[in-house]
C-alpha cells in the first residue's frame, strides 16, 4: 500500500451563478501522505473550503479525482459516501456544529451511535476521548454551558472517538481567541501526530498553516505553492524562532523577493530534497503576492 | 444505527418540543376518538340487531315446506307431482347430501285441544327429533326435555297466553291481561289430537249415519318442562308445544287408527298413506353465508323453501354502508389530523436542517435520518391513537350510560342489557394500528425531505 492518504488530480468546480460561470476550483492537483499535517490556507473565496467540501464528499466536483485510500470519492453516491465518512473521516467545524440538546459526552459518542455500537461501549470511548481532550469534568455539560474553546474540544473528541484515518478541519479555530487558538492547534496536533492520522485544515490564517507539516497555498481556485513545511520548522527550531505562533519575529514578515517561479510547487516532493526556502518563514506570506497573482492570472472565464 | 437507538433518538427529539408534540398528539386523540366512537356505534347497532335476531329465528336454518297445489304462474300440479313432493324420510336422507348441510330433521305438527282445570287452548304440537330438541337452544325455565320416545309436552312461555276459560269464554291474557293460572307441571294437562270430532261432539252433531259425533279420546300428557320468559317475551320457541317425533306419531297412528290424520295428505281413493309425512323439514347449514346456496338448490327441487339469513344478510348489508359511513365521517378527522402531522414534521425539519446536516457529516445514514423522522411521526401515531382509545372507551361508557338511564334509550326502543356503543378489542388495537400507520404516512414526505438535505448546505443553515 502506498503511502499516499489523499491523491487529488485536476479537480475543478465550477460554479453557475446567473450567466456566470465561477471557477471556484480551477484544476488542482496535489497528494498528501498518511499520517502528515497539512494544511489548506487561502483567503475567502480563494476555493478552500470547496477543496475540503469536495474531499470530505459534501459536495461533487465538476471535474477531476480524488482517490482517498484508493478510493474515488468523486464516483460515489450520496449513501455510500456517508458509509465512507463513518468509516474514514472525522470532522471539525468552525461553529463546533454540536448539537445543542446533548450532553458533551452525547455528542462524542454520537458518531459510534451511527454505527449502531452498544451504549455501553460507546459512552466508555466517549469518556475516554473526552478526557483525551482534557474535558472529563465536563461530559455532562451541554454546548450551551461551555465555552467556545471547550465546544471546540468537544467537537475535536467527537472527530477522533471513530479513530478516523483522516480529519478535516475547516476554520476550527476560526471562531476562537488567540490563546485558545494556540491549545486547539496543538491539541490537534500532538493527538493526530501520536496516532498517525492525516489531517487536513483550512485556514486564512498563516500562523496557523504554519503549524502544518505541509502547506497548500491556494487562491483564485489554484494551487500557488505546495510547501513542505517540516525542513523549515526545524530551521526555525534550530534558529530558535516560534514557528506559526504569534510570536514569530517581525523579521520574519517581510515580502520574499523571489519571483513566481519561486512558489511554484516544487518539482518531486522530496522533504529533503526541499530545501528550506531562503525566506523560510511562511507566516510573512505577503498579501501583496496574491494580489500580484491575481492581475496576472484573473479568475473571470 | 440500533433500532433502540433509533427510538430513543425520535423519542428525545419529541420531548424536546412538548408544545408542538402534544397539540400534534391532541389532533391524531380527536381522530382516533371520532372514528372509533363512530365505529363502536355501528358496531353496537349490529350487535343488538344479531341479539334480537337470534331469539326470534335461528340464522343458519333453512325450513322446508311441500309446495302449493298452484304455483305462482298459476299452474296447477298433478297428484302425481304432488306426491313426489311430500316430505318424507327418504327425502331427508336426499337433503342430507346436500354440500353445506349439517342436519336435516323434520318436524311433524299437529293440532290440538289442550285443557286443563277450566282453561283450554288450541295449540300446535311440532314433533321434533330428541337429539334436535335437546339440542335446540331452547331454554327450559323448569323441567327437563321428554326422553326419547317418551310422550310428554315442553310448553313454549307464551303459550300461557292462549288459554281461556272455556265456561265464560272470557278469552286470553290478551284481552283480560290476567295470566291464566295454569300450573304446566302440577295440574293434569288433557291432549286432545281429533279436534274436528271435538267440536263437533260439543256442537251436537251427527255422523254421516245420524249417530251423535262421540267425544274424542282425552289423552292425559305429562309435561315435561316449559321455556324460560315471560308471557311477552317473545322468541323462536314461545308459540308452540314440542314433543318428542317418535311419540307424536305412535299417539297419532293410535288416535286415527280406522281414518286419515287430518292434514296429512291421502290417496286418490281418500285412504291415508302408510307412512306419516312430516309439514316441515329443517336443514342447519353449516354458515350463514351458504344459507341461501343451500336454499336455491332446494327451491331447484320444486320445494318451498325459505330462510331468515336472507333478510339478515340484506339488514346486515345495509347496517355495513351505515357503518362505513359513520366511520368514513370519523376519518375525516382523523384526515386532520394527519396533515397536523406533516405540518409538524416539516416545520421540524426547518428547524432541524442544520442539525440534519451534521448528522448526515459525521456519519449517520440516509436511511437512518429517514428512519428517525417516520419513527416520530410513528410516536405522535402511536401516543395520539393510544390516548384516543383511552378517550373512546370512556365515552362509549357514556353514552351507553346516557341511553340506558335517561327516557331517551327507552324511546330509541333500547332495552336493558342493550349497548348504544361497543369497542371490542380488536377495534381498540386496529385503531392504534391505523393511526401509527396514518401518522407514518404522513411522516413520510418530511422524512423524504430531510433524507433529501445536501448535508454541506444543511450544516451552513443557521
Amino acid at each position: 500500500m502506498s503511502n499516499i492518504a489523499i491523491e487529488v488530480n485536476d479537480l475543478y468546480k465550477i460554479y453557475r451563478i446567473g450567466t456566470n460561470k465561477v471557477r471556484a476550483l480551477n484544476g488542482v492537483s496535489f497528494k498528501i501522505e498518511k499520517g502528515e499535517f497539512c494544511c489548506i490556507v487561502g483567503t475567502s473565496g480563494s476555493g478552500k473550503s470547496t477543496l475540503l467540501n469536495m474531499m470530505a464528499g459534501l459536495e461533487p466536483p465538476t471535474k477531476g479525482s480524488i482517490v482517498i485510500g484508493g478510493e474515488h470519492i468523486e464516483r460515489k453516491n450520496e449513501s455510500a459516501l456517508v458509509l465512507f465518512r463513518q468509516a474514514h473521516v472525522g470532522f471539525v467545524f468552525q461553529s463546533y456544529n454540536l448539537l445543542p440538546n446533548m450532553t458533551a459526552l452525547e455528542n462524542v459518542a454520537m458518531p459510534l451511535t451511527f454505527r449502531g455500537m452498544d451504549k455501553t461501549i460507546r459512552l466508555a470511548k466517549a469518556r475516554k476521548m473526552l478526557k483525551l481532550v482534557g474535558l472529563q469534568k465536563y461530559e455532562n455539560h451541554r454546548p450551551g454551558q461551555m465555552s467556545g474553546g471547550q465546544q471546540q474540544r468537544v467537537g475535536i473528541a467527537r472527530a477522533l472517538v471513530v479513530d478516523p484515518d483522516i480529519i478535516f478541519a475547516d476554520e476550527p479555530t476560526g471562531n476562537l481567541d488567540s490563546a485558545t487558538t494556540m491549545e486547539v492547534l496543538k491539541l490537534i496536533q500532538s493527538i493526530v501526530h501520536e496516532k498517525g492520522q492525516t489531517v487536513v485544515m483550512v485556514t486564512h490564517d498563516n500562523n496557523l498553516a504554519a503549524y502544518g507539516d505541509k502547506i497548500i497555498r491556494i487562491s483564485d481556485g489554484k494551487i500557488i505553492a505546495i510547501e513542505d513545511n517540516r525542513a523549515n520548522a526545524a530551521m526555525n527550531a534550530a534558529m530558535g524562532i516560534e514557528v506559526g505562533g504569534t510570536l514569530a519575529p517581525p523579521e520574519a514578515a517581510t515580502v520574499p523577493d523571489t519571483g513566481v517561479q519561486g512558489y511554484a510547487p516544487p518539482q518531486g516532493m522530496d522533504t529533503a530534497g526541499y530545501a528550506a526556502p531562503q525566506d523560510a518563514d511562511t507566516t510573512g506570506y505577503a498579501q501583496e503576492y496574491v494580489q500580484d497573482y491575481t492581475k496576472e492570472t484573473g479568475n473571470e472565464v | 444505527m440500533k433500532i433502540t437507538d433509533l427510538l430513543g433518538m425520535s423519542l428525545s427529539s419529541l420531548f424536546k418540543r412538548k408544545a408542538r408534540t402534544i397539540l400534534t398528539c391532541l389532533g391524531v386523540v380527536v381522530g382516533t376518538l371520532s372514528i372509533v366512537v363512530m365505529i363502536s356505534l355501528g358496531i353496537g347497532m349490529k350487535k343488538s340487531m344479531m341479539d334480537s335476531m337470534s331469539s326470534y329465528s335461528s340464522l343458519t336454518q333453512v325450513t322446508v315446506e311441500q309446495p302449493d297445489r298452484y304455483s305462482d304462474d298459476g299452474k296447477e300440479k298433478s297428484e302425481a307431482e304432488m306426491e313426489k313432493l311430500y316430505l318424507s324420510d327418504e327425502l331427508i336422507q336426499d337433503f342430507k347430501e346436500i354440500p353445506h348441510v349439517v342436519d336435516v330433521y323434520p318436524v311433524l305438527t299437529s293440532s290440538a285441544i289442550i285443557k286443563t282445570g277450566k282453561y283450554y287452548t288450541w295449540a300446535e304440537i311440532k314433533g321434533m327429533p330428541h337429539d334436535v330438541l335437546v339440542k335446540s337452544g331452547m331454554k327450559l325455565a323448569e323441567g327437563d326435555y321428554p326422553k326419547e320416545g317418551e310422550l310428554s309436552l315442553i310448553y313454549g312461555n307464551m303459550m300461557i297466553t292462549q288459554f281461556s276459560n272455556e265456561k265464560t269464554n272470557a278469552g286470553g291474557y290478551w284481552d283480560t291481561g290476567q295470566v291464566p293460572d295454569v300450573d304446566y307441571m302440577k295440574d293434569t294437562m288433557f291432549v286432545i289430537f281429533d279436534v274436528d270430532n271435538y267440536f263437533s261432539a260439543k256442537n251436537g252433531s251427527v255422523d254421516e249415519n245420524g249417530k251423535p259425533v262421540k267425544a274424542p279420546k282425552k289423552y292425559i300428557i305429562p309435561t315435561a318442562a316449559y321455556t324460560e320468559g315471560g308471557p311477552e317475551d317473545y322468541n323462536l320457541y314461545a308459540y308452540y308445544v314440542y314433543t318428542d317425533l317418535d311419540a307424536l306419531k305412535r299417539v297419532l297412528k293410535k288416535e286415527f287408527k280406522n281414518s286419515a290424520i287430518p292434514d296429512q295428505p291421502t290417496k286418490k281413493n281418500g285412504k291415508p298413506y302408510k307412512q306419516i309425512f312430516y309439514n316441515q323439514i329443517i336443514i342447519d347449514v353449516d354458515n350463514m353465508e351458504n344459507v341461501t346456496l343451500v336454499q336455491q338448490e332446494i327451491q331447484s327441487r320444486g320445494y318451498r323453501a325459505y330462510a331468515d339469513a336472507e333478510w339478515i344478510q340484506s339488514e346486515m348489508k345495509s347496517m355495513n354502508i351505515i357503518q362505513a359511513v359513520l366511520g368514513g365521517i370519523g376519518a375525516v378527522a382523523l384526515f386532520v389530523a394527519a396533515i397536523g402531522i406533516t405540518n409538524t414534521m416539516m416545520m421540524s425539519i426547518y428547524e432541524r436542517t442544520k442539525e440534519i446536516g451534521i448528522m448526515k457529516v459525521i456519519g449517520c445514514r440516509i436511511r437512518d435520518i429517514q428512519a428517525l423522522f417516520l419513527i416520530e411521526a410513528g410516536y405522535i401515531g402511536f401516543i395520539g391513537g393510544t390516548v384516543g382509545i383511552f378517550f373512546s372507551y370512556l365515552l362509549s361508557a357514556a353514552l351507553n350510560y346516557l341511553v340506558s338511564s335517561s327516557s331517551l334509550g327507552q324511546e330509541m326502543g333500547f332495552e336493558a342489557g342493550m349497548k348504544l356503543s361497543v369497542v371490542p378489542p380488536w377495534l381498540a388495537f386496529a385503531a392504534v394500528v391505523f393511526a401509527v400507520f396514518i401518522a407514518m404516512a404522513a411522516g413520510f414526505l418530511p422524512s423524504l425531505r430531510a433524507m433529501k438535505l445536501s448535508p454541506l448546505a444543511a450544516i451552513r443553515a443557521e
